[in-house]
């Protein structure tokens, strides 16, 4: 029997649990001919903020320790083009669409929830974990109060769209941020974003990145992002959107058993933009060998390597 | 202002085959790859994303990396780059063997045609640095001319074999900054002003920034155009990860790898990055 993959987050129902992570698939077409949007669960495209921001100087991205440490600064057209020139033709294909949401206020986030409320994404993302941010981005998500308060705010203006929040994985309690945002009216989490990083070059003592530091994603946070998954998803009921590090569909089964109900991929879009694809076959594949019927049927089994 | 704003031809993804590594210098290979797919790979300037070593995250880098086209021979299906090892990613394309298969995902990015479509016809002073010498071939092999080459390296002794330059570029000046090897002492840039003294040309540079920013003014000088195909460190060459974003003077930015690598040089904005 052909497992069934659909997924739902709050009243959203994905065809699959596979979304591309904002900042690697561009505004949603860039990378069709590999990978098309419709394919996926969903599509989260690039962070989106009030005015085009240029970002961070070059080079904004360096390879280091198995991974890929980047400091692009959330460069992106503004909302206003986003809904204009992103959007439309990206809806035309029927592609369930999230919009990444940064600023550097509070008031940003509630102005941007407003005016995609009533634009045609599907859902949004709050990005309160981005690390290239001088103001704004990671400063939000690392205190769990002003966390709460952001999201209360922007579900507020956000009408009927899901809210998901994106949380950074270095915090003294991510269950407790967990909790208070999803307390806060947030439809979902998901987790983690990029692991703050310095590369270094020793002969020259520059470092390599115009921002100086910047933030590691790839393979080797994957063991420290399913942890966080692990933890978040056990402190909340709300859906759990996992992502780290994910290159293959084991990688994804990973986190489903950790506790999440979709994952995102990143990286490894970059690696290879056909890579969602393949990990979509293979997780079909891989269901089905294991003979597991549904999602929610794989979803929070870990257990202890003793545990009966 | 984005100077190209769609993207012209889609890249294809394919399994080439090592056909031959040819060593042509000090540190300094000419790779030659069996194509399984033709493509739109001649306009001068285009670059593709190569990959020897498995995928990731089994095989590091995790990354491909990308290489200007050095030469296309379409009724060969072969097509050729010049890569000098200086990292990880180089130095595992540069130990290949024979018959090994290379992923490759290209042509990628805007060429020197899609500014100067009729480039096969045009005399150019082409100017390159360094491994910025890669994509002159490709010019010189489409040129109906007339062409002059301007060469240099920083040092002498990393001058590409002088038998393999002549025998694709006829017309050239191979300097260098320590005046060792076959190349007079000198910069690329004081050579060109003396031809450009003598006879007014557009340019097509490939090369550091340094030098390609240094081309601009001398351009102006002169009232010539100055193609240039730039380069940056950059995750996909297909223009999501935004890597490669570059200002021009007009405030506006780009991105290397789709609006370029070929771009107007006298637009670029080459204080601000």
């Amino acid at each position: 029997m052909r497992p069934n993959l659909t997924v739902q987050i709050g009243s959203l129902t994905l065809k699959n649990p596979l979304i591309a992570a904002s900042g690697v698939y561009g505004y949603g077409l860039e990378l069709a001919d590999f990978c098309p949007p419709e394919s996926l669960g969903a599509v989260i495209l690039k962070g989106i903020s009030l005015t085009p921001w240029p970002g961070n100087p070059l080079p904004r991205a360096v390879e280091a320790a198995g991974g890929l440490v980047n400091a692009i600064g959330l460069e992106n057209m503004g909302v206003k083009a986003f809904l204009t020139k992103a959007l439309p033709p990206l809806k035309a294909r029927k592609a369930v669409v999230g919009a990444n949401v940064i600023g550097r206020t509070l008031d940003d986030y509630a102005q941007l929830a407003q005016i995609l409320a009533q634009s045609p994404v599907d859902f949004l993302e709050l990005n309160i974990s981005c690390p290239n941010l001088a103001q704004g981005g990671l400063s939000f998500g690392s205190d769990p109060d002003q966390a709460a308060r952001l999201t209360a705010d922007a579900v507020k203006k956000a009408g009927d769209k899901p809210v998901v929040v994106k949380l950074p994985p270095l915090v003294t309690d991510i269950a407790l941020l967990a909790q208070k945002v999803i307390d806060a009216g947030a439809t979902a989490i998901s987790l983690i974003n990029t692991v703050p990083a310095l590369v270094i070059n020793p002969r020259t003592r520059r470092a390599a990145l115009g921002n100086v530091t910047g933030g590691l994603s790839g393979p080797p946070i994957k063991p420290l992002a399913l942890r966080q998954v692990y933890l978040a998803a056990k402190a909340v009921k709300a859906p759990v959107i996992g992502l780290g590090g994910i290159f293959s569909a084991l990688d994804a089964a990973e986190f489903i058993v950790a506790g999440a109900t979709a994952v995102q991929i990143g990286t490894a879009i970059l690696a290879d933009p056909g890579s969602p694809l393949t990990i979509l076959k293979d997780l079909f594949d891989f269901f089905s060998q294991e003979n597991i019927p549904s999602v929610p049927s794989l979803r929070g089994t870990l257990k202890g390597p003793n545990e009966p | 202002m984005t100077q190209n704003p769609t993207l012209t031809r889609r890249p294809i993804s394919q399994t080439a085959k090592v056909l031959s590594l040819t060593p042509r210098g000090k540190n300094l290979y000419q790779l030659t790859l069996k194509l399984a797919t033709l493509g739109p790979f001649a306009d001068p300037g285009l670059f593709a994303r190569l990959r020897s070593w498995g995928p990731a995250p089994a095989a590091y880098p995790l990354l491909d990396r990308p290489f200007s086209i050095h030469r296309y021979r379409p009724n060969q299906g072969e097509l050729d780059f010049l890569i000098r090892p200086v990292g990880l990613g180089t130095n595992l394309l540069t130990q290949c063997r024979l018959g090994d298969p290379i992923q490759l995902l290209g042509p990628l990015g805007q060429g020197l045609g899609n500014l100067i479509p009729d480039y096969k016809n045009r005399p150019f002073y082409l100017v390159a640095g360094g491994v910025g010498l890669a994509p002159m071939a490709n010019l010189i092999d489409q040129s109906k001319g007339p062409n002059h080459l301007f060469y240099g390296e920083r040092e002498g002794q990393s001058l590409i074999d002088k038998a393999y330059l002549t025998s694709f570029a006829p017309n050239f000046t191979a300097v260098s900054e320590d005046g060792l090897g076959y190349g007079e002492k000198g910069l690329v840039t004081q050579s060109l002003k003396a031809a450009l003294e003598r006879e007014r040309r557009t340019i097509f540079a490939c090369g550091p920034q340094g030098l390609l920013a240094a081309l601009a003014p001398l351009a102006r000088s002169y009232g010539v155009n100055c193609y240039v195909a730039a380069e940056a460190y950059m995750a996909c060459g297909l223009g999501v990860c935004l890597s490669c974003g570059h200002y021009l003077v007009d405030g506006s930015r780009i991105r290397l790898c789709q609006d370029g690598p070929v771009v107007d040089g006298l637009l670029m904005d080459w204080e601000k990055s």
